[in-house]
Order: structure tokens, then C-alpha cells, then sequence
């Protein structure tokens, strides 16, 4: 069996492989399939994926991680037998959230957000080493990049401050 | 130093114009960036894997001929020693090199000279600077201004070499044709060359062969394998007909793929499928996308006949399908004829939506040949 995850954005990937990287999750690089972690939202439509699928003909269970994840992954025939379980991680409303948190914002966050999206809030608020927050997948490797237990934190801080809805885990479940 | 695109005319048996872009002209979503994208400098990409389809006689190898063409001069300065003809080709060279845009354009001359080598003739040499707002009109001529030439090469030399004075590799060309016994130490010199370590030889060989635990060179001609446990020292020759021919041509081009992703230069693959199992097209393929083990951004580019390897291409630019009525061209999909994202390449194919399929009429009167 192997671990399938379909990340919904490039930071997303971002993060887990600074988990995987890091040996804090319940799984290691050995155990996913391709040894990587994907960017991709739909099999049908992740050529990355389904070569990986291709080449590997034992089963799998698809860890998708993202912020809401609300569409529905879309089965393939030619991997239903393959395709043992899908699982949500989620981080919502965005995953910017985790670096609101790693800043000690969430309070002042909590004050505008039902006006200003995580993301549009982390622009305005969020600076590292002389670098604004741009949305790019180059910040979070610098942010948590180097400090991997201030992602832990902000994970488990995130689970303890938030109730996603049932069936939506959150990505602290993965950590050992 | 990377190649854009190169367009030629009177090039072999190709149309006039027969042009591969390199640099993705459609929609760049995250996840193609991502895999089927290297990007070499802010904004600007070219393809990380590429395909030329078509049915035999189509033109594939005529494609990827021009691709090494071009490779040859921007890293050789030079053509020679190539199994294609290019009197009289007119060329023109896009590519990349420390911040700028360069143009090159040159009629290739082959008649013999002392040296058997290709001459350049009617060359020029023009750049423009890269801005990444720019990054769409980097073939617009607008901008662009000649190169300083500050002397005088030899007509077999490329004016090219005034950009960088240091040859370098920049692809590789792995042809379908047999290499001989001397493939063994071919891969040994590569393994040398770019100091790969023996760890990769040993595991490439275990991909193609599970009996054989090592392979050690003893001189150019002669080798140590160990094979279901037992050693012996066989010669090149032997070794060719001992070994499967999908081990010998597997170790060969695994080998290349090792170096072109250490050191970052590309690889050709003339069809690539030749003895091997469509998983191991897979992997290569899968290796060329993951940035982790592609670091210094090399690309992939082959012929195929196996249509269900495009399935795992999002992108329709970077396969072009190749076809020869009386000229061959090389068309991307997305120029020739666009498909819905989410459908199966291999499917459309089956269906002769790019017109590759054989002629059936062919095969049936061979058939009614045969049965008379």
C-alpha cells in the first residue's frame, strides 16, 4: 500500500514536503507512491498522477490536502481497483492561515475576517526576512523551510482553533 | 545556454518552415510549471518532456534530427559527423544565454572541405535583453541588435561560439539504431565521465536485469559480471549476446538520462520505446517532471509509436505529431487539432483524430497478396 497526495496548490506541496522531509509525519518518503508528494486536483486531469499509477500496480489511499476541498475527486475506472480510500486534510479558509498563526495574528485576524480573506490579510501583515508575503510557494519554503517545528506548532495550534466539518481531517492528524 | 526554437528550410526531406518552439506558447497552469515546464529564468520556459508522434515513415527522426542539429551548433559551434544531410539548409536559432535573447540565422553549406565538416554561411547574430513582461514576444524582432563579432573563425565554425567561447554539452542524441558492442564502454565512460558513481550503474542494471549484481570494466573491450551469483569475465562481443537487447540499449540510455539529469544537459531519444517496457518510458519520463531529481532543469524529447504514453501529458503543445505528404511537418497538438484537457491522448489516436493511423488499404492488399 502506498500513500497517494494530491495537494490542491504548489504550497500546499510546499508544506507537506517540508514535513516529509523533516521525518514528522506518520509516513516517510519510502512509503508514497512515486516517492513524491503531487500537485494535482482530479487524477483524469494530472498526467504526473496517473504515470504514477501507471507504474506502481499495488494499492493506494489518496491523502488530498487542501484548503476547502470541496469538489469531489473523480474516479477513473482504469484505477478502481487500485484506489483503496480518499482522505480531505484541510486548512481552511486558506492556507495562509498557518502562517497567520505562526505570526501570533490570529487574534487580529479573527477581528476582520469575515472582510479580509487570509490570504489578502497575510499581504498586508506578513514580512520574513525583509520578504513580503506574495503568495508564492518560495515564501513558505523560506518561512517554515528552516523552522519545521513552528510548522508543527501552527498545525496543531490550526486543529485546536478550528472545527472543519466531519470527514475533513486536518494535516496535524499526520504528525507523529 | 538553452534552446527556444529552431526553424529551418530545406532540411532533409522536411517541408520549408518545418519549426520546433521549445518555449510553451499556451496557458500555464501551476501544476504544468510545475512538471512538464523548466523555468530558466523569471517567466520564461521551455518544455521539461516532448514527444513527436506519428506513423512510420512520418517524419519523427527528421524532427528530432533538427533538434540536434540546432544543439550541435550552440554547443559545438560545429556539424559534423552527423548521419543527416544539410546542404543548403537555411537556419534560424532561438535561444537563451545569461539574461539575453539571441537570434542566429545561417545557410549551411556541406560540400566537402578538407576537414569533412559543415560550412556556415550568411550568418547573423542578433540580441535583444530578457524582461519577464516581455516573456511573450520574446521571438517579436522588435528590440533586437546585432552581436559584436571581434574577429575571425574558420567557415566551419559557428559565429555562435562569440557568445560563449567554452563548447559545452547541451543534449545528447540517443539514436534507435544499434550501437554495437561497444555500448559497454560507452555507459563505462559516462559512469567516468560525470563521476555518476558506480551505486547507479549497479541499479540501473537491477531495473533491466535482476540476475546481474555487478559490472565491473577490466579494459576497453573486456568486463567482470557477476550474474545469478556467479562471476566471469566476458569480452564486449560476448557480452552483447549474452545480455538481452533491452538490458545492453537500457544501460546505454539510462546511463545518458543519468548524466543529462546530473549535469543538466538534454537528451534525444529516438524512439524510445525501442525494446523497452512502456514503464520504464514511464519512469523516465516521471523523472524528467519531478524537480527534485530533474535539479538543473535538463528536458527530454523522443519518438514514440506508444500513443498511450501522451496520457500522461497535460499539455498539448509539447507533443508534435509528425506526418509526410510528400514534405514532413511537425505540428504540435494544440496547433494541429486541439482535444478537451480531461481526454485521453491515447484514445484519440486509436480514433485517427490526428490522421496516424496506418493505411488499412495498404494492409489489406498485402494481405490479398499473401492469400493469393
Amino acid at each position: 500500500m502506498k500513500e497517494l497526495i494530491m495537494c490542491e496548490g504548489p504550497n500546499e506541496k510546499a508544506v507537506m514536503d517540508i514535513l516529509i522531509d523533516n521525518g514528522l509525519l506518520v509516513f516517510d518518503r519510502d512509503d508514497l507512491l512515486g516517492l513524491a508528494v503531487y500537485h494535482a486536483r482530479q487524477i483524469k486531469t494530472s498526467g504526473q498522477v496517473r504515470n504514477a499509477l501507471d507504474m506502481y500496480s499495488g494499492q493506494v489511499e489518496i491523502l488530498r490536502v487542501g484548503d476547502k476541498l470541496s469538489d469531489e475527486i473523480k474516479k477513473i475506472k482504469a484505477y478502481e481497483r487500485q484506489l483503496m480510500s480518499i482522505r480531505k486534510y484541510c486548512t481552511k479558509p486558506e492556507l495562509e492561515i498557518l502562517l497567520i498563526i505562526g505570526e501570533k495574528l490570529l487574534s487580529s485576524f479573527e477581528k476582520v475576517k469575515s472582510k479580509v480573506k487570509p490570504k489578502d490579510f497575510s499581504k498586508q501583515k506578513i514580512q520574513y526576512n525583509g520578504v513580503k508575503y506574495r503568495n508564492q510557494t518560495d515564501f513558505y519554503k523560506m518561512y517554515f523551510g528552516l523552522r519545521p517545528k513552528l510548522l508543527v506548532q501552527c498545525l496543531k495550534a490550526y486543529k485546536s482553533s478550528h472545527r472543519n466539518k466531519s470527514g475533513e481531517l486536518y494535516i496535524a492528524d499526520l504528525l507523529k | 545556454m538553452r534552446l527556444l526554437r529552431v526553424s529551418a528550410d530545406h532540411f532533409k526531406n522536411a517541408k520549408d518552415g518545418l519549426t520546433i518552439d521549445l518555449v510553451p506558447q499556451a496557458r500555464k497552469s501551476d501544476e504544468d510549471k510545475q512538471y512538464e515546464m523548466n523555468e530558466i529564468d523569471s517567466g520564461l520556459f521551455v518544455y521539461s518532456t516532448g514527444a513527436f508522434i506519428g506513423k512510420n515513415a512520418s517524419g519523427k527522426t527528421t524532427a528530432l534530427d533538427l533538434l540536434d542539429c540546432a544543439y550541435s551548433i550552440l554547443g559545438e559551434y560545429r556539424l559534423e559527423g552527423k548521419h543527416y544531410s544539410c546542404e543548403g539548409t537555411r537556419l534560424e536559432l532561438f535561444f537563451y544565454d545569461k539574461g539575453y535573447i539571441y537570434r542566429y540565422r545561417t545557410i549551411l553549406d556541406t560540400r566537402m572541405n578538407a576537414m569533412n565538416r559543415t560550412q556556415f554561411g550568411q550568418q547573423e547574430l542578433v540580441r535583444k535583453k530578457y524582461y519577464s513582461s516581455y516573456a511573450a514576444k520574446i521571438y517579436d524582432s522588435e528590440g533586437f541588435e546585432a552581436v559584436d563579432i571581434t574577429g575571425k573563425l574558420p567557415k566551419d565554425t559557428s559565429i555562435v561560439f562569440f557568445v560563449s567561447d567554452e563548447q559545452q554539452t547541451l543534449a545528447v542524441y540517443f539514436s534507435s539504431s544499434d550501437n554495437g558492442a561497444d555500448v559497454y564502454s560507452h555507459a563505462f565512460n559516462i559512469l567516468e565521465a560525470e563521476n555518476l558513481g558506480i551505486g547507479i550503474l549497479s541499479k540501473i542494471l537491477f531495473i533491466f536485469d535482476e540476475n546481474i549484481t555487478e559490472l565491473s570494466r577490466l579494459d576497453d573491450h573486456n568486463f567482470r559480471i557477476v550474474y545469478c551469483g556467479q562471476e566471469s569475465i566476458k569480452s564486449d562481443k560476448e557480452l552483447l549476446y549474452w545480455l538481452s537487447s533491452g538490458t545492453t540499449k537500457g544501460m546505454l540510455l539510462y546511463m545518458m538520462m543519468a548524466a543529462s539529469l546530473t549535469e543538466g544537459f538534454d537528451l534525444l531519444v529516438d524512439e524510445i520505446e525501442n525494446h523497452f517496457h512502456k514503464t520504464l518510458v514511464r519512469n523516465m519520463i516521471d523523472l524528467y517532471r519531478d524537480k527534485t531529481v530533474n535539479r538543473k532543469g535538463a528536458s527530454l524529447f523522443f519518438t514514440t509509436h506508444y500513443c498511450e504514453i501522451l496520457d500522461s501529458f497535460n499539455r498539448q503543445d509539447n507533443i508534435w505529431i509528425t506526418r509526410s505528404e510528400g514534405k514532413v511537418t511537425a505540428v504540435s497538438m494544440r496547433e494541429d487539432h486541439p482535444i478537451r484537457r480531461e481526454l485521453l491522448k491515447s484514445i484519440q489516436f486509436y480514433n485517427n483524430t490526428f490522421r496516424t493511423d496506418i493505411n488499412y488499404d495498404a494492409l489489406m492488399a498485402l494481405k490479398k497478396e499473401l492469400m493469393a
